[in-house]
């Protein structure tokens, strides 16, 4: 029988596909949106930016990443940042992303 | 404050919007005016007074109130005063129209109306530039969109101060002799409300969703720059030259004015030139309905520059204005707003509807919220309403007029119920079954059927 996963960065990015852009319909981390993530004693840090400077969906995306991870087993604490450098360019995709989007990788 | 970025009565001006702009439509279907009727005629000044401010107005006032904020990261000054902005703006409106009636109608105790509903219309104008102009002053460093804005911005002072001279010279002519020439500036008035607040501030708001909704580059450059400068001087010469030739037809004076004439057809030019690099240089292949319906309304745009200059050539510009001023209203502001709504709506809807249940659970795209194989004949319907009417006014064929008003209307209509769908999401069913993605199986494209699934993109989407 498998124990609880142990909380790590691979956990949280997981986690994180759960949240979605919602003008681009795909989740953020394939976006690119996620720019760090370490996890640390059950402390999550993370550093993130938005597909456009005032984006008006900005604080339910931020709020969304945070309850997300919050309810991941193991959270002690998360430290979320909203970075506007560098900016994010559709080149930050994954290639599934891209592809979806129909972005030439 | 997960509120502050959204405009929390956006909505209701849109809605209002529309409502004026489907009243405007069936006052024309029903032969009451047309571009080519008498200016001063009650049932003219009733279509245009619900025209410009019941629907281009509240429109782009109700979307300044929400992208404002996106242009300049800066919150709005205060959502109350929106609301009292869309209370004084369309009481005010309201205002006007019984007193147009009452005046036509030999009821003069409904007169005062007029000047009161015009007072209205001035305070919910003036509540609207101190709760934009705040975050627009405070904004560091200026964006393009938002420069282009407090331009128009300037216009739109420009535009109600001359009304209000109209109107107080039309109420006590006798009282202000020397000002009373001013009534021969109607075109200045209609250049500077049309042109300098409502062309420049489209072109400015366009200026930022057109690239945040193509993912193109938002760095407009020399030519960006170029528009805004060139079209703000053009309106600007244009309107002070055309209102002081009416005292002083000297050469000078005309030559002015033309030098304005020429500098804004120059910025429209530059514009649309600029736009279509925007949808060259898009990452997104695919381009979304509004978008690809917003072409048409860049087309009516060219159109209608191309008709002034060739009738500026031919001194016949006074001849064909009634048809210009229809095909500016209807065909370029009316069909940007009538398309952009179509993105803005659905994703207001979504932010009310579904930002608070992110990271929750499972929810939908915005995409989900509009169902484009409803939208689009209606896209087409207005286009094809507003090419016959605009010919059918170049003509001086009412009847035809009429025949082209009512696809308008019929499309207005229509595109009004798919915006209330996506506004109540009656398209979006984010609780149906999830059905389970292989991990390793490439995402699914995006149509209606499976856009639910991939919001993960790559896996099974997440069931709390």
């Amino acid at each position: 029988m498998n124990g609880p996963l142990a909380l790590d960065a691979d956990a949280v990015t997981d986690a994180l596909r759960d949240v979605i852009d919602p003008e681009l319909g795909y989740n953020i981390v394939d976006l690119g949106l996620i720019y760090a993530l370490a996890v640390e004693a059950g402390v999550v840090t993370l550093t993130m930016t938005m597909t456009t400077p005032g984006c008006p969906a900005q604080d339910y995306l931020v709020a969304g990443v945070e309850d997300r991870v919050r309810q991941l087993p193991g959270v002690a604490d998360l430290k979320l940042d909203v970075v506007w450098e560098p900016p994010w360019t559709p080149q930050r995709m994954s290639s599934l992303a891209k592809a979806q989007l129909g972005i030439p990788d | 404050m997960i509120t502050n970025r959204l405009s929390r009565w956006t909505p209701h001006f849109f809605a209002s919007a529309l409502v004026n702009f489907i009243g405007a439509e069936m006052l024309m279907l029903a032969g009451v005016t047309w571009p080519a009727h008498a200016l001063g005629a009650a049932g003219t000044l009733i279509t245009i007074h619900l025209l410009v401010i019941g629907w281009l107005l509240l429109l782009v006032l109700g979307a300044l109130f929400q992208f404002v904020p996106v242009m300049t990261t800066l919150p709005l000054a205060s959502q109350t005063a929106a609301l009292a902005c869309l209370v004084a703006v369309e009481g005010g409106l309201l205002g006007m129209i019984a007193g147009f009636l009452g005046v036509a109608g030999g009821t003069p105790r409904l007169a005062w109306l007029l000047p009161a509903g015009g007072g209205a219309v001035t305070i919910g104008i003036a509540i609207a530039l101190w709760n934009v102009g705040v975050p627009l002053a405070r904004a560091r460093p200026s964006s393009l969109p938002g420069r282009m804005v407090m331009t128009g911005i300037a216009f739109l002072v420009a535009t109600v101060t001359l009304g209000l001279l109209f109107a107080a010279v039309l109420s006590a002519p006798a009282a202000m002799p020397r000002l009373t020439p001013i009534l021969a500036g109607v075109g200045e008035h209609a250049l500077s409300g049309l042109g300098g607040w409502f062309t420049l501030t489209a072109m400015g708001v366009s200026y930022k969703l057109l690239p945040m909704f193509m993912l193109a580059p938002e760095e407009r450059g020399a030519l960006g720059r170029g528009v805004h400068l060139v079209g703000a001087m053009g309106f600007a010469l244009a309107v002070v030259a055309g209102l002081a030739a009416i005292w002083r037809p000297i050469a000078i004076v005309i030559d002015i004015q033309r030098i304005g004439d020429v500098a804004i057809g120059l910025a429209v030019a530059l514009y649309l030139w600029d736009v279509r690099r925007i949808y060259r240089e898009r990452r997104r292949t695919a381009i979304e309905l509004h978008n690809r319906a917003a072409i048409g309304a860049f087309a009516f745009l060219g159109v209608a520059l191309a008709s002034a200059a060739i009738a500026a050539a031919a001194h016949r510009l006074g001849a064909i204005a009634p048809a210009l001023a229809f095909l500016i209203v209807f065909g370029w502001l009316g069909g940007l707003g009538i398309t952009q709504l179509y993105k803005i709506v659905p994703f207001l809807a979504w932010l009310v509807r579904y930002g608070g249940r992110l990271g929750r659970g499972p929810v939908p795209r915005v995409q989900d919220l509009v169902r484009d194989r409803a939208a689009l004949p209606w896209f087409i319907v207005y286009g094809a309403g507003v090419s016959i009417a605009t010919v059918a006014a170049l003509m001086r064929w009412p009847t035809a007029f009429r025949i082209g008003v009512a696809p308008i209307a019929v499309a207005t209509i229509g595109l009004a119920v798919e915006y209330w769908r996506a506004w109540h999401a009656t398209y979006a069913d984010a609780s149906r079954p999830v059905k389970p993605v292989p991990p390793a199986m490439p995402a699914p494209p995006a149509s209606r059927e499976t856009s639910l699934l991939i919001n993960r993109g790559d896996r099974p989407r997440w069931n709390p």
